[in-house]
């Protein structure tokens, strides 16, 4: 007889946090008490609040532990579960008051959000068909099946749900665009690849909730008429690639992949495909070209996938917190799909939660949620005090929201507006210590990087800017860099074959719009005004603070920093290699970093 | 992208065993059932890379390409387009630091100097001894507990330059985290 149930957040970021040994001691201690028939452990997909792992809940209550360590997991069992007394120190402590929480429902960071898509995401065990069953899974299948593909296609047109990978195409019109296509046999493409730097939803929904993804892509099979699906997975997320296969094996044995899918005749089965550590093949066309074992090049569109996709056959290709949205909205319908988000954006977004923030980790919320939420009331807001710059959204794709649209809600078309783009959901959070150059840099190097080299203005013309971004870092900017780099943008936008090379600019262009200041004190005044391109950079010594204690030149790791004892030291600006150590080991406050 | 010369050289084809030959058409024959006829590279690559120590040698592409019935050039083509393929050989292990954006802002840079020191190698190389090849990662999708790296399929979080010494200890005496 079960009494209790141990749910562990066994999600990616957890495992590194120690996940597994945490896991082992509970069921030692579990043993030890003898009551290791009383209580289940569930290891579960990803809570979403990475920060705070590993997580561990105890049910019927509902008790929150978090930060729990193999050393002090054991009163969880000797504590709570045999003497009925709640583990205090493990319990999330409140950043505004001295409280503590005992449940999620208590904690901000997950009362402000709506779980539509995460809906079984740390609730289930991943590898259980059983527990998805029992919170409806597979009962959006069965209501497809009923009835038909036409009314299928009509309820996902009237949700208005728009494709979560990043562009916001309606997924309506592609599955009728797929339907009504010409030519057999069909296919239905997941795509798998999220490579946007610092977004994960589409990882945890595969490791936390991969049935929820396999009976979207039946319920498509079924609607446009096709009988083999392809999941495309990068081989970065060996996990979800281990448990998607185990959930496609369950789903076989139960009847809801393979021949005559719940007695209604329809046959349909899926098949994964692994990407290698190439971030193009996110893009849907290079995607096909991968599965079919070639290279991952885009190609000119149109024509479209729905017309001409996997070996030329008409394909729907959709991304996985799309097709997660699926099944509910069937169960529900449009309405209720609708009932929350904005008109043109209905529905909710899975963000990632990155940077510098307080609380990290994957949290949904109606689309028109404003940043300030996000940020601060979800996010737990900056930590060590600092500034809020910025938001990255969109990865390299995308650009930066300022600390001037904190309260625009955001949706597909208002982020549009600001020059950036939703992107798949990466929110990447920076604070004054970030240079904005340097962050537009790195994304740039980012995509030099991985185009593909099919087309010249994405091959070539990213390169140029990156190296006009490379002159202003090291100081060697010249007053019209920044012209240079607005025109030559706006070329490699216009001219690029894919969404990779059209989007690259957009990091740099807009830094250079939001903070036009930054850039001209690179090029004029040669300083970084957040100290963190080195080029840019001085440390010297204030010698009316100096008092010669000698700790910076003993830390100096090249011998760069001469005095004598207790009189003021010097810093060869020559021998310096601007590693900081001076200045951290300074207790006079005698280091000057400019 | 530069050809593996080693593909064209016709002494080294024959350097394949029996047993090679047998294991490789015993891969390339599972795979082509278990995808209905319609062979997955990636899957036969991955599988193939795992056996030859981290890297596809050329008379291994060579003999691949034979079983798949495509072109070496085709095959090749394929295998330099994928970061995570190697035609050169990598170390036993492959460690590979996450680059991207989260964790380039949270210490990422740090973490690769003090590997590069820890190793004695830069980016992109292997050690003497043959136990670690480092490399950079594209985003390895676990930014809330960034920077992070991932060594074979094992990945570790909230790195500081400090943990290092420790992880490499650990992998080295085979032991996972």
């Amino acid at each position: 007889m079960i009494r209790n149930q141990l749910l562990i957040c066994a999600g990616g970021a957890c495992i590194t946090s120690g996940e597994k040994s945490v896991k082992d001691v509970l069921v030692e201690e579990l043993a030890k008490n003898g009551i290791q028939d009383e209580v289940q452990i569930i290891e579960t997909g990803c809570m979403g609040a990475c920060d705070l792992g590993p997580i561990v809940v105890v049910y019927p209550e509902g008790t929150f532990y978090q930060k729990v360590t193999p050393q002090n997991a054991g009163p969880i069992v000797s504590e709570h579960l045999v003497k009925g007394r709640v583990v205090s120190g493990l319990l999330y402590r409140q950043p505004t008051s001295e409280t503590r929480a005992q449940t999620r429902e208590e904690i901000s960071f997950y009362t402000l959000q709506v779980k539509r898509v995460l809906r079984n995401c740390g609730v289930i065990d991943p590898l259980s068909i059983e527990e998805y069953i029992a919170r409806d899974g597979y009962f959006g299948l069965g209501k497809a099946l009923e009835i038909g593909p036409d009314a299928i296609i009509q309820t996902i047109q009237e949700s208005g749900l728009r494709g979560r990978g990043g562009a916001g195409f309606p997924t309506g019109i592609k599955w009728k665009a797929a339907r009504d296509a010409s030519g057999s046999p069909k296919y239905v493409v997941c795509n798998g690849d999220e490579g946007d730097p610092g977004a994960f939803m589409d990882r945890s929904v595969l490791e936390g909730d991969p049935h929820s993804v396999i009976e979207a892509m039946v319920i498509a099979g079924f609607a446009i008429g096709a009988a083999t699906g392809y999941v495309y997975v990068r081989a970065e997320y060996p996990l979800a690639i281990e448990r998607l296969e185990v959930a496609l094996t369950r789903a076989r044995e139960y009847g809801f992949l393979g021949r005559n899918i719940l007695g209604s005749g329809f046959d349909f089965d899926i098949e994964i495909r692994i990407g290698a550590g190439a971030f193009v093949c996110g893009e849907e066309t290079a995607l096909l070209r991968s599965i079919e074992g070639k290279r991952g090049m885009p190609s000119a569109k149109p024509p479209f996938p729905a017309q001409a996709g996997l070996w030329g056959k008409p394909t729907l290709i959709n991304n996985v917190e799309t097709y997660a949205n699926v099944p509910p909205i069937l169960i529900n319908g449009a309405e209720w799909f609708r009932s929350v988000g904005t008109a043109k954006s209905p529905g909710t977004k899975v963000f990632a939660l990155a940077g510098k923030v307080q609380n990290t980790g994957l949290v949904e919320v109606p689309m028109g949620t404003t940043l300030r939420e996000l940020v601060f009331d979800i996010g737990g807001g900056i930590p060590g005090g600092k500034a809020f710059k910025g938001a990255q959204t969109g990865g390299p794709s995308g650009g930066i929201i300022t600390a001037d649209y904190l309260d625009m809600p955001i949706d597909f078309d208002s982020v549009k507006e600001l020059g950036t783009i939703m992107g798949s959901g990466g929110l990447i959070i920076l604070d004054e210590d970030n240079c904005m150059v340097d962050v537009a840099k790195f994304y740039l190097a980012f995509t030099v990087d991985e185009s593909c080299g099919k087309c010249t203005p994405c091959r070539e013309g990213t390169k140029q800017m990156y190296q006009i971004m490379e002159r202003i870092t090291d100081g060697k900017g010249t007053p019209n860099d920044i012209g240079k780099l607005k025109t030559l943008g706006r070329v490699i936008q216009q001219t690029s074959l894919c969404g990779l090379g059209q989007s690259a600019p957009n990091p740099v262009l807009s830094t250079i719009r939001f903070f036009p200041d930054e850039y001209r004190a690179h090029i004029e005044d040669r300083k970084c005004p957040a100290h963190a391109c080195l080029h840019l950079l001085t440390y010297s010594v204030v010698s009316e603070k100096c008092v010669g204690c000698t700790a910076c030149a003993r830390q100096c790791p090249v011998q760069a920093i001469t005095g004598q004892v207790k009189k003021a030291h010097v810093i060869d600006q020559a021998t310096c290699i601007k590693c900081g150590s001076c200045y951290e080991v300074c207790r006079f406050d005698a280091i000057l970093k400019e | 992208m530069e050809p593996d010369k080693k593909v064209q050289s016709p002494e080294k084809a024959t350097a394949l065993s029996v047993e090679d030959r047998a294991f490789l058409q015993e891969v390339v024959e599972r795979d082509r059932v278990e995808h209905h006829g319609r062979v997955s590279y990636m899957d036969i690559l991955f599988e193939v890379e795992h056996r030859y120590g981290n890297f596809l040698p050329g008379e291994v592409l060579r003999e691949v390409a034979r079983l798949v019935g495509t072109s070496v050039a085709q095959l090749n083509g394929f295998v330099t387009f994928y970061t995570m393929l190697s035609t050169k050989p990598r170390g036993r292990h492959v460690i590979r630091v996450c680059t991207s954006g989260p964790c380039h802002v949270t210490g990422a840079p740090a973490v690769m100097a003090e590997l590069e020191r820890l190793l004695g190698v830069g980016e992109g190389e292997t050690t003497p001894d043959g136990a670690f090849t480092l490399e950079g990662s594209s985003c390895l999708g676990i930014c809330g507990v960034s920077p992070a790296l991932m060594i074979d399929d094992d990945a570790y979080g909230n790195l500081t330059p400090k943990d290092l010494p420790g992880i490499l200890a650990a992998v080295r005496a085979g032991g996972a985290q």
